[in-house]
C-alpha cells in the first residue's frame, strides 16, 4: 500500500492504483479534489449536484486510468474529465427542461451555483441567473474564460474544441449574456 | 493576443465577472470525507459490475441451448414445408403454374 506522503508522485500513485491499491487512488483524489470541486462548483446548482459531478469525475478517472497517457500531468487529465462532466450535466439539465427563466429563479430565491457562497450582490445574482440561461456550450466557455480565468488555448485543450471555435463561442456567449442582462435591467 | 476582443460596452459585465471571480465558492464542507464516500461508491460499482458479469457468464449455456433448439426447430420447419410443397405439386402440378400467372 502506498502511504499518503506528499513525497509520492502522482505517477507513482497512478501506478499503484493500476496495481490494485485503492488507497493510492484515495490519495490522488485528496490531492486534486479541491481543483475539481472549484471548477464543478461554478456549474452545480446545489451541494447535492456538486457531489454527484465530483464523484462521477473520479469514478470515471478510476475506471479509465489505463487510458491516462503520462504526456501531461494527472491534474490536467482530471480537469478535462471535470469539464466534460460539467458539460454533460448542463446538457442533461437542458434536456430535462429543468432550466427555468431568470425571473422564476430570482423570485424563488435562487441560490447561485455553488453552496456556501457569501451573500452576493443583486447584480451578481442577475449574472448567475443569466449564466444559467445560456446554452451549455456558451455557459461552459464563458465560465472557464471569465470565472476560471482560463486562456483560450487552455479551454481548447480542456474541451477538445479548436481555439477559433472557443473564441467564436466566447464571443457569442458574451453577446447572449449581455442581451439577457440588458433585458433584466 | 489570443483572447476574444471585448465589446466596448462590456465594462459593466467585466466588473461583474471580476466580482464573481472574487467570490470563490467555499466547497470545504462538500469536500469533507469525499475520498471515503468515493471509495464506497467504487466498491459498490465494482460489486454490481461483477454480479452482472457473473450472471452473464452463467447464462451462456442457457443461450447456447436456446440457439441449438431454434436451429433444430427451424430445420424441421423447412423440411416439413418442402415436403408439403412437393406433395401439393404431385397432387396438382397446375396449381404452381396458376400461382405464377397470378404474380
Amino acid at each position: 500500500m502506498v502511504s499518503a506522503e506528499t513525497s509520492t508522485s502522482d505517477e507513482q500513485l497512478v501506478e499503484a492504483t493500476l496495481a490494485g491499491d485503492d488507497h493510492a487512488f484515495a490519495e490522488l483524489t485528496r490531492r486534486h479534489k479541491s481543483r475539481v470541486f472549484g471548477v464543478a462548483a461554478r456549474f452545480a446548482r446545489d451541494a447535492s449536484e456538486l457531489e454527484d459531478i465530483c464523484q462521477d469525475v473520479f469514478v470515471q478517472a478510476y475506471f479509465k486510468l489505463r487510458q491516462f497517457r503520462r504526456d501531461s500531468p494527472f491534474e490536467h487529465w482530471v480537469l478535462r474529465i471535470t469539464t466534460y462532466k460539467c458539460y454533460d450535466y448542463l446538457r442533461k439539465r437542458r434536456r430535462d427542461g429543468t432550466a427555468v427563466s431568470v425571473d422564476a429563479m430570482l423570485e424563488s430565491g435562487y441560490e447561485p451555483s455553488a453552496p456556501e457562497l457569501p451573500a452576493p450582490h443583486p447584480d451578481l445574482e442577475r449574472l448567475h441567473a443569466a449564466l444559467a440561461q445560456l446554452s451549455p456550450k456558451e455557459r461552459l466557455v464563458i465560465t472557464l474564460l471569465e470565472l476560471e480565468e482560463r486562456s483560450v488555448q487552455e479551454i481548447a485543450g480542456l474541451t477538445g474544441w479548436s481555439a477559433t471555435n472557443v473564441k467564436v463561442r466566447a464571443f457569442r456567449a458574451r453577446a447572449a449574456l449581455r442581451k439577457l442582462m440588458e433585458n433584466k435591467k | 493576443m489570443n483572447e476574444p476582443t471585448p465589446h466596448p460596452d462590456d465594462a459593466g459585465l467585466d466588473a461583474l465577472f471580476a466580482q464573481a471571480r472574487a467570490l470563490r465558492p467555499d466547497t470545504a464542507a462538500a469536500e469533507y470525507a469525499f475520498e471515503t464516500r468515493l471509495l464506497a461508491r467504487l466498491r459498490d460499482t465494482r460489486s454490481t459490475d461483477s454480479v452482472w458479469a457473473m450472471v452473464s457468464w452463467r447464462l451462456i449455456p442457457f443461450f447456447a441451448v436456446c440457439v441449438v433448439a431454434l436451429t433444430i426447430w427451424q430445420s424441421q420447419v423447412v423440411t416439413e414445408t418442402e415436403a408439403a410443397e412437393q406433395l401439393v405439386y404431385v397432387e396438382n402440378p397446375n396449381a404452381f403454374e396458376a400461382w405464377g400467372t397470378l404474380n
